[in-house]
């Protein structure tokens, strides 16, 4: 004969422990483990998001690099052209200086050239005079022989005059 | 264990105390070892919290098998203790057998056909209760005149099957595993002298290789009974 007391017994009990292991063992440990699913997924939205962001930087680091190469091709490149443009000014400035400094040193040669030739006529004709003098001081007689002297200094100046 | 039990009269109905005992030390073994188990969950889990995920995990495959949707949801916990309850009560008896005065007071609950019958009278009240609340009581009723309605009996005899099948899957393979496993004690006791050295010596061998092998066939059985109790409560709430 069936028992079917034991049918209650067993309702009764399988009711019992499913309340009590859902309370103390299914509902702390299914609720920690959408808790970690939680976790997991918003640490791996975090980490994709940090990765973009790592990214992005880096993008943005390697694009200021290449504008700074070409600022820095730029400065380079202006630094060249002043420094040429400046040279070219130097040089001119220093042929323009030179050339002014010939042409002075041209004309005080001249000068000195002209001058050093009257002072060489004066000193020759006082020279000549002096030394004809002491030649034939004592037989000349001035009176006498003033032709002599005349025609000999006349020579002397046509000398230097051809000059 | 033999067929003779304790049984009480109480208001009118027979209690099978092997078997209520039976269920209650199961009950409260389980009870407790969930209990230990479950203590101070954790985000990062230690090693019993993680044994008793795996476990959850486990049975929560069985389900979404069955039933992938958001159905399944509310089977996990039912999975979880029915799958235990059926596990810890196939394993008992072949640790535990008490008789008292010829009378079998410990052995597994599932090796009685009445206990099997009830947790399959569970599953399948379960399955047609969820059905009416999933897809409605018209849903329900169509579900037997699907596809084509001179199927009405074939399906009828379904349900019936389904339940027998899945109550008497369970109590044979149990039953069979005891009942083999007290013939080979006998069996160890037999002999007298010499011939009793060799056959409690090759009486006992064998009877621990049954019992491991039977340990095998109450794990099998557990797990082929979550499933297809799934699989039952499937066919009913998820509608075509």
């Amino acid at each position: 004969m069936a028992t079917f007391g034991d049918t209650l017994f067993l309702l009764a009990a399988f009711a019992v422990l499913l309340v009590l292991v859902g309370i103390f063992a299914w509902n702390p440990v299914t609720k920690i483990m959408a808790e970690r699913q939680d976790k997991i997924d918003s640490d791996l939205d975090y980490a994709d998001n940090k990765r973009q962001e790592a990214q992005k930087m880096a993008d943005q680091r390697e694009a200021e690099l290449k504008s700074s190469k070409e600022d820095a091709v730029n400065i380079v490149n202006t630094a060249k052209e002043n420094g040429e443009k400046q040279r070219a000014t130097l040089v001119e400035q220093a042929q323009s200086e030179v050339a002014t400094l010939k042409a002075n040193a041209n004309k005080d040669i001249e000068q000195q050239r002209a001058d050093a030739l009257a002072a060489a006529k004066n000193d020759v004709a006082d020279l000549s005079l002096a030394i004809a003098e002491k030649l034939i001081a004592k037989e000349l007689d001035p009176s006498t022989q003033q032709n002599l002297i005349d025609q000999y200094i006349n020579e002397l100046g046509d000398a230097n005059g051809s000059h | 264990m033999n067929e003779s039990y304790p049984i009480v009269s109480f208001m009118g109905l027979r209690f099978n105390l092997a078997n209520d005992l039976a269920i209650l030390v199961s009950c409260v073994i389980i009870f407790f070892l969930v209990f230990w188990l479950a203590r101070k969950p954790t985000i990062r889990p230690n090693g019993r919290q993680n044994a008793l995920e795996y476990l959850i995990d486990f049975t929560n495959g069985i389900v979404k098998s069955a039933m992938p949707g958001k159905e399944g949801k509310r089977f996990g916990l039912f999975a979880f203790t029915m799958f235990l309850f059926v596990f810890v009560n196939n394993q008992l008896g072949l640790f535990f057998q008490v008789d008292v005065g010829g009378k079998t007071w410990f052995r597994s609950a599932t090796a009685d056909p009445i206990i099997t019958m009830s947790l399959a009278m569970v599953v399948l009240v379960l399955s047609h209760f969820f059905g009416v609340v999933f897809n409605g009581f018209k849903g329900y009723m169509k579900e037997y005149v699907s596809p084509v309605s001179f199927l009405l009996p074939i399906n009828l005899i379904e349900n019936i099957t389904n339940f027998v099948t899945l109550a008497l899957r369970l109590y044979g393979n149990i039953y069979a595993g005891e009942v083999l496993l007290l013939l080979i004690r006998e069996l160890a006791f037999s002999g007298h002298g010499l011939l009793g050295g060799v056959s409690f010596i090759g009486g006992f061998a064998v009877e621990v290789i049954w019992q491991g092998f039977s340990v095998f066939i109450g794990t099998i059985q557990a797990y082929i009974f979550v499933t297809l109790s799934t699989v039952y409560i499937s066919e009913k709430v998820i509608s075509d």
